[in-house]
């Protein structure tokens, strides 16, 4: 602890901080216009210049620590008068636009240019004619850009992207798309959040509203796991008379959302209410055997489920979820306890990670960020197993582990028995590595020892340390062991585990509802997901419900978090609550649940209007709330290691690209679709077709139509299918044996 | 000593106005009249205030060029809002004035502009170049008002001037190969390692080498050294070649390769200084073949300095990176004087880059090669290297052996460190001078870590006789001296201390007190010139030999040195050579010309009073393996930095860049 004065107040930084978030962390106000809490400091705007008792001139608080002792002051007449002149040059030959600028109202150059009372320009400098660049769904203006380097930052340092870069010019310094003519990159938009002028907007927004138009609700994120927090800015649409949400934003201090989530929002139902429908559905209900539904639904309505499974005597499927709960189920019959340990946050701060089973940069963008986070702020040595490489990762990854498909279960036991060679194991546990044939394991997972070696030797100065499993652990045949191997790890290392859920409550289903195997019979209602009856926000339904952004309620997100949600949109139509209470299930509203949810799955008895939904000022995440761990019996015992499966022929994986994730991304107006087949030159020559090849994909039983892209950026003989158009079965390994043919 | 008309540099203010030229008052600094040989210069304004040489210069327009200059160079700049906007305020005002539109009031505008970005600017840039206007603005006052007054253009605006300037920092001057220090420094800041790779690699193609084993002098010029502690230079640049390598990118080179050209050169030894030359001129686009009489690449720095400091692998990437830019490597090569004749036909030049691989003798009584047990240092680590290495002979073993090294330098502490790990019973060094002084020539860490490995020192000493028995070496007569300090105040004098020597059994002396150049390889007839201690001769600057078309560059030119040298002076040979493959001429370029001038200037003043930074913040050190265990392995002793202390250690850079400019 460094103790030292600012005002006159005593107040304490602890190690890594600076004068800044210092005094920050104390209420007390230093401007700034190029900051952000979290990226390094850009320093570029020179507001945030402070003074030190014997120290001669100003000195930049936002890259400064303190020393011991020291006195700052942040307000003199001097301090004044320079920060002054600083929005004096700021405004210099700022386009006066503010009429019609997106940003107009939250805009951090208004803002300071009103407090510091700058009301003409003395000085003139000559202008530059400079066009407006449209890159897809961004657009940059540079005229309005005021360099200060915030966009830069969060790409490079948070997403991970560094698509962008300062072009270096002094006055005629603009922003540009990195290392290419026009922007390349996974269009998060972060950029856009961050700008602090409206120099970035979205394309799709501009000039469609004022900011205090807006209505916000702040909400949680429906495409993946992570369960980003961002709020839906609303407003009446004057043509059809109805609220619309016009665009998505974040807390972008702290916080970071990607190109689904800030893009891919209007996935609202617009069905009206049909009463016939609803008649049909209770009867379709009530001759049902069993009711299918996806996981992306709040744990309010997959209560209502599992009442309706009781009610009823019917099954439940969702495949998603079991497969998730069976996992979790074999994870704690060795560590005891329900949940995993491990966090967003907690791959953030690690120095060392090891994620396994996961194409994570598309699976769980909030994943990668956090592990972007990691690798670019604390140098975290990450080692990235998977059967393909992804090229996303590469400025992430400090070692690939390419093993062969179908080993999982092989690799995890060569991880444990790296990572534990020290381990206090019983003699069971022991038993079970003594007993493991070495050589054939690493020979048919194709992995080396000198792999782990390489690895376990990168981790010699780290101290915090996270593993992070993905679905093909989960929906693996073997996932019973491999969950007993992830947890053994858990238990006996230094690592924390996360486990990635696959939808955005397959977590919170998995919880909450008793899950029967899916069978292919006749009579099942389908809730978001397909059945001989389908109720669903959806397209299609034969009976319309609400939508996610349309209702009230909560998921449980890869944090074990329980987070509420809200309704953007209102629903004129039905909701399962409805459905429920026509069947004699009788409560007002679906989040009367809430505080219903099970006990003996950590969740906690608290009314859903006392669930917080906000950061603090200082960044901390009061959502919701945190699932209590829970303890369970440890009588799980290891499995002896199967034989290795081999995958020969024609495989391919099924991941979908960025921004896509599911129906609801697949119907965002915004958001590319590209679902081509992708694959390298090397398997185009394997499966004999060539780029821009109309084909045929048969796996399983399912055959789909795509066009073949050959992608330079991929390499080896499994090629990238994508999911969110065609809806497979979520529970299944995703690597697949297929057939392709071209069609002529 | 310059001759000036005028100068406030480094706060003089040498006005000579209307004196009679030969009356003129001399500036103490070392200011650049003359640009080169057939260019004088009118004027030099920089950093540190402005110079004119001749009564008719444009003040105004001076001011105004340096002032563009800042937009121009902004390599560096534009990277902040006082630095951005007040740039071009600066330089708007001044052209207003220039050409005889101004007004009062812009005088007070470029006052206020200039006043902002002293105090708040991001970095030096931005905090000087004010400085040499807002004394021409206070020394020429007449002239500017004349100019507003009369709303006339100043006197050569519509002229023809040359107008040449260079970006440079304390730190950049005092490094051999020039690196862009700040650049780098501010890639690690910024946590984009691959600008700071390239930054390095603008100059410096051994980005790991020089990450690790160089003796930094740029530390000795770090201004931070003004306000509580230089900045840990040479540590941070080790961040963005590992991240390369880490994460397995391409190599990032800071330039496009050139199409080939269709221009050959030969380049002799594949040390950092042929490595360095190669890279450049491949470059260029110019086809070069290198050389090497080893079987592994890399020279010195492979074969010399020891695993432990200098991990192969590592500088194998650097090696890899030369590769990359497509230059063709030729080991087991010794090159004769019959090949030399042969390439210089063959070849539009040839580049000498051999090194010294002799090991000078001791000077003791009985020292005779053929003694076993006499060693020489240079024999010894190329053993060592190649064995741990790449397998290449067989290992060295000590155990139960004592070994005395006599040396001083850092390559006497590779042999004693080397013989720690080859388990010899006993290793001391003989060092005629001072514990201070071995520091100076090497490292505090290099001596330190020596010391706490169980090497026994042994200061105001040499060896006066080596005794054998049957050409066995037996035991060695020492001589102790004492330091007696010279009453002219020159270097203290080494006086011997009679009846203080001593006797030890020793079984190996290995001299390591100096290096000489083996160059039999250079043709009788060709007579090339040679330095009084046995190089090869040029003027320094561009390193061709007093036969056209031979280069030379690296320790055979300069003598042993550090590895900094020799890649400054290759990447120098190189610029150098792609001309004149090209044109036949030796010239210089601009930026070249101006960084021997800023050399001779000096750009570091370790008398500058430092503001706007909070001293008192500490310098990180990076951790070194225990001794306990690096004594018995060959494994990195030096961990470097983590993320955090890297993160730190790059926030205390003050980004001392400077602009000079001369006009001619």
């Amino acid at each position: 602890m460094i103790n030292f004065k600012i005002n006159d107040i005593s107040v304490e930084a602890e190690k890594g901080e600076t004068i800044l978030t210092v005094a920050r962390k104390n209420d007390i106000y230093i401007p700034t216009m190029c900051y952000i809490s979290k990226t390094t400091p850009c320093a570029s705007c020179r507001m945030c210049v402070v003074e030190a008792e014997g120290v001669e001139g100003f000195v930049l608080s936002c890259n400064t620590p303190p020393t011991e002792g020291i006195e700052i002051t942040t307000n003199t007449a001097e301090l004044e008068n320079e920060r002054t002149n600083i929005m004096k040059l700021y405004d210099v030959n700022h386009p006066l636009e503010c009429g019609v600028c997106d940003k107009s109202g939250e805009c951090d150059l208004q803002n300071k240019t009103l407090e510091f009372n700058i009301e003409r320009q003395n000085f003139s400098a000559r202008d530059q004619n400079r066009d407006r660049q449209n890159w897809g769904l961004i657009n940059y203006n540079p005229s309005l850009c005021i360099l200060c380097e915030k966009c830069v930052h969060v790409c490079n340092e948070v997403i991970g992207d560094d698509a962008i870069e300062v072009k270096f010019g002094g006055y005629s310094s603009t922003i540009i798309p990195k290392n290419a003519d026009t922007l390349d990159c996974t269009f998060c938009g972060e950029c856009i959040a961050v700008c602090p002028v409206g120099a970035l907007v979205s394309s799709d927004f501009e000039y469609t509203a004022n900011a205090w138009e807006l209505s916000r609700v702040p909400a949680t994120c429906a495409h993946c796991s992570a369960g980003c927090s961002l709020e839906y800015e609303t407003r009446h649409s004057g043509i059809n008379s109805v609220d619309e949400i016009y665009r998505v934003k974040n807390n972008f201090e702290f916080t970071s959302l990607c190109g689904a989530g800030r893009f891919g929002y209007d996935f609202d139902n617009k069905v009206v209410k049909e009463v016939d429908s609803f008649k049909l559905g209770i009867e379709a209900l009530k001759n049902s055997d069993a009711i299918r539904f996806s996981s992306i639904i709040t744990n309010e309505e997959a209560h209502i489920l599992e009442l309706l499974k009781e009610k009823l005597g019917i099954k439940l499927f969702n495949d998603d979820a079991r497969k998730f709960a069976e996992f979790m189920k074999s994870y704690s019959s060795i560590s005891g306890k329900l949940h995993h340990s491990g966090s967003l946050d907690a791959i953030k701060q690690s120095d060392a990670a090891i994620i396994i089973g996961s194409r994570i940069a598309t699976d769980n963008p909030g994943v990668r960020y956090a592990l972007t986070t990691a690798a670019k702020h604390n140098g975290a040595k990450v080692v990235y197993a998977h059967p393909m490489e992804d090229v996303l990762m590469q400025n992430v990854i400090t070692q690939f582990m390419k093993y062969e498909v179908g080993t999982e279960e092989g690799v995890l036991a060569l991880l444990a028995h790296a990572l534990l060679v020290d381990a206090d194991l019983n003699e069971k546990e022991k038993a079970f590595f003594d007993d493991l044939d070495l050589g054939y394991i690493y020979a048919e997972t194709n992995l080396g020892e000198e792999e782990f070696s390489f690895m376990m030797k990168s981790f010699t100065r780290t101290k915090n340390r996270v593993l992070i499993i993905g679905n093909d652990l989960i929906a693996h045949e073997r996932s019973d062991n491999i969950a007993k191997l992830a947890a053994l790890i858990e238990k006996y290392s230094s690592f924390s585990l996360v486990i990635v859920p696959r939808e955005v409550n397959t977590l919170g289903c998995s919880l909450i509802n008793s899950l029967d195997i899916d069978e292919d019979i006749a009579n099942v209602v389908g809730y978001n997901a397909k059945g001989s009856f389908v109720i669903s926000s959806q397209e299609g339904a034969d009976l319309a419900v609400a939508a996610l952004n349309q209702q009230e309620g909560t998921v449980v997100n890869i944090d074990n978090k329980v987070l509420p949600t809200n309704v953007a949109l209102s629903f004129n139509g039905y909701t399962l609550n409805d459905i429920a209470n026509a069947l004699d299930i009788n409560k007002e509203n679906t989040v009367d649940y809430t505080k219903e949810l099970s006990k003996n799955s950590g969740f906690k008895t608290v009314e859903f209007d006392d669930l917080e939904n906000f950061l603090s000022k200082m960044g901390d995440d009061v959502r919701g709330y945190l699932l209590d761990e829970v303890t369970c019996q440890a009588d799980g015992e290891l499995e002896e290691l199967d034989d290795l499966p081999e995958f020969n022929g024609t495989i391919i994986y099924h991941a979908d690209p960025v921004l896509q994730f599911n129906n609801l991304t697949k119907q965002a107006a915004q958001l590319e679709k590209d679902n081509f087949l992708r694959g390298s030159k090397q398997f185009s020559v394997a499966a004999k077709i060539s780029d821009g090849d109309k084909v045929e994909v048969t796996f399983g039983s399912t055959t789909i139509q795509r066009e073949f892209k050959l992608d330079s950026e991929l390499k080896g003989t499994v090629a990238l299918n994508p999911t969110f158009d065609i809806g497979v079965d979520s529970s299944r390994y995703r690597f697949v044996k297929s057939k392709i043919v071209r069609v002529v | 000593m310059s001759k000036v008309y005028f100068s406030t540099w480094n706060g003089e203010l040498i006005n000579n106005i209307n004196k009679p030229e030969d009356e003129w008052e001399k500036s103490a600094y070392n200011l650049p009249a003359q640009y080169d040989d057939h260019r004088d210069s009118k004027a030099f304004i920089g950093w540190d205030g402005v110079a004119l040489f001749d009564e008719d210069v444009d003040v105004i327009r001076l001011a105004m060029e340096y002032a563009a200059q800042y937009q121009e160079y902004s390599e560096a700049c534009g990277r902040c809002a006082p630095g951005r906007w007040g740039g071009q305020i600066l330089y708007d005002q001044l052209d207003k004035i220039a050409r005889g539109e101004g007004a009062v009031a812009d005088l007070n505008h470029l006052k206020e502009i200039g006043s902002s970005m002293q105090v708040t600017s991001k970095c030096e840039i931005g905090k000087t170049v004010p400085n040499p206007i807002l004394d021409l603005m206070l020394h020429f006052e007449d002239t500017f008002m004349e100019c507003i007054n009369e709303q006339k253009k100043s006197k050569h605006y519509d002229d023809e001037i040359g107008y040449i300037a260079k970006i440079t920092a304390p730190c950049t001057d005092a490094c051999p190969s020039s690196v862009d220090i700040p650049g780098y420094i501010e890639g690690v800041r910024d946590l984009r390692m691959d600008d700071s790779l390239k930054a390095t690699r603008q100059t410096m193609p051994l980005a790991h080498v020089c990450g690790r084993v160089c003796p930094h002098p740029c530390e000795d010029a770090c201004r931070r050294t003004n306000l509580d502690e230089p900045v840990s230079i040479m540590a941070l640049k080790r961040l963005g070649a590992d991240w390369e390598t880490d994460h397995g990118f391409e190599f990032f080179h800071p330039m496009e390769k050139k199409p080939n050209n269709g221009k050959r050169v030969a380049i002799i030894g594949a040390g950092p200084a042929g490595l360095t030359a190669a890279y450049y001129l491949a470059a260029e686009g110019v086809h070069c073949d290198v050389y090497e009489e080893l079987p592994v690449l890399g020279g010195e720095v492979a074969v010399g300095v020891p695993e432990y400091r200098m991990p192969i692998d590592k500088y194998n990437q650097d090696i890899e990176c030369v590769k990359d830019m497509g230059v063709n490597f030729i080991v087991n090569s010794k090159i004769t004087a019959d090949e030399m004749r042969r390439f210089e036909t063959e070849y539009d030049a040839t580049m000498v880059a051999t090194g010294t691989r002799i090991s000078k003798k001791v000077r003791c009584d009985n020292e005779r090669p053929e003694v076993e047990g006499y060693w020489s240092s240079i024999e010894m680590l190329d053993q060592i290297n190649l064995w741990d290495k790449y397998g290449i002979g067989e290992p060295v073993d000590l155990t139960g052996k004592t070994v005395v090294c006599v040396g001083g330098g850092f390559t006497s502490m590779d042999v004693v460190r080397c013989s720690i790990r080859a388990n010899a019973k006993k290793v001391i060094m003989i060092y005629r001078r001072d514990e201070k002084t071995i520091i100076r020539n090497t490292t505090y860490e290099e001596y330190h870590e020596a010391v706490e490995e169980g090497v026994e020192f042994i200061f105001h000493s040499a060896v006066n006789r080596m005794n054998d028995e049957d050409d066995v070496l037996k035991s060695l007569d020492f001589d102790m001296f004492e330091l007696v300090p010279n009453p002219d105040g020159g270097r203290a004098q080494l006086v011997l201390i009679e009846g203080a020597g001593f006797n030890l059994e020793v079984d190996y002396l290995i001299p390591a007190v100096s290096q000489a150049a083996d160059l039999k390889l250079l043709p009788q007839e060709w007579d090339i010139e040679m330095t009084s201690w046995g190089t090869i001769k040029t003027n320094g600057k561009d390193y061709m030999t007093s036969r056209a078309g031979i280069f030379a560059a690296g320790d055979c030119e300069y003598g042993p040195m550090t590895i900094v040298n020799a890649v400054g002076q290759a990447k120098r040979a190189a610029s150098v050579i792609s001309r004149y493959v090209q044109t036949g001429e030796i010239t210089l370029t601009d930026d070249e010309i101006m960084e021997d001038h800023l050399r001779k200037l000096k750009v570091y003043d370790k008398k500058e009073k430092v503001t706007g930074w909070l001293p008192g913040l500490a310098r990180e050190h990076s951790e070194v393996v225990d001794v306990d265990i690096r004594k018995y392995n060959n494994d990195e002793v030096n961990l470097g930095f983590t993320q955090d202390e890297a993160m730190s250690e790059a926030e205390r850079c003050m980004r001392c860049y400077y602009i000079a400019m001369v006009a001619t």
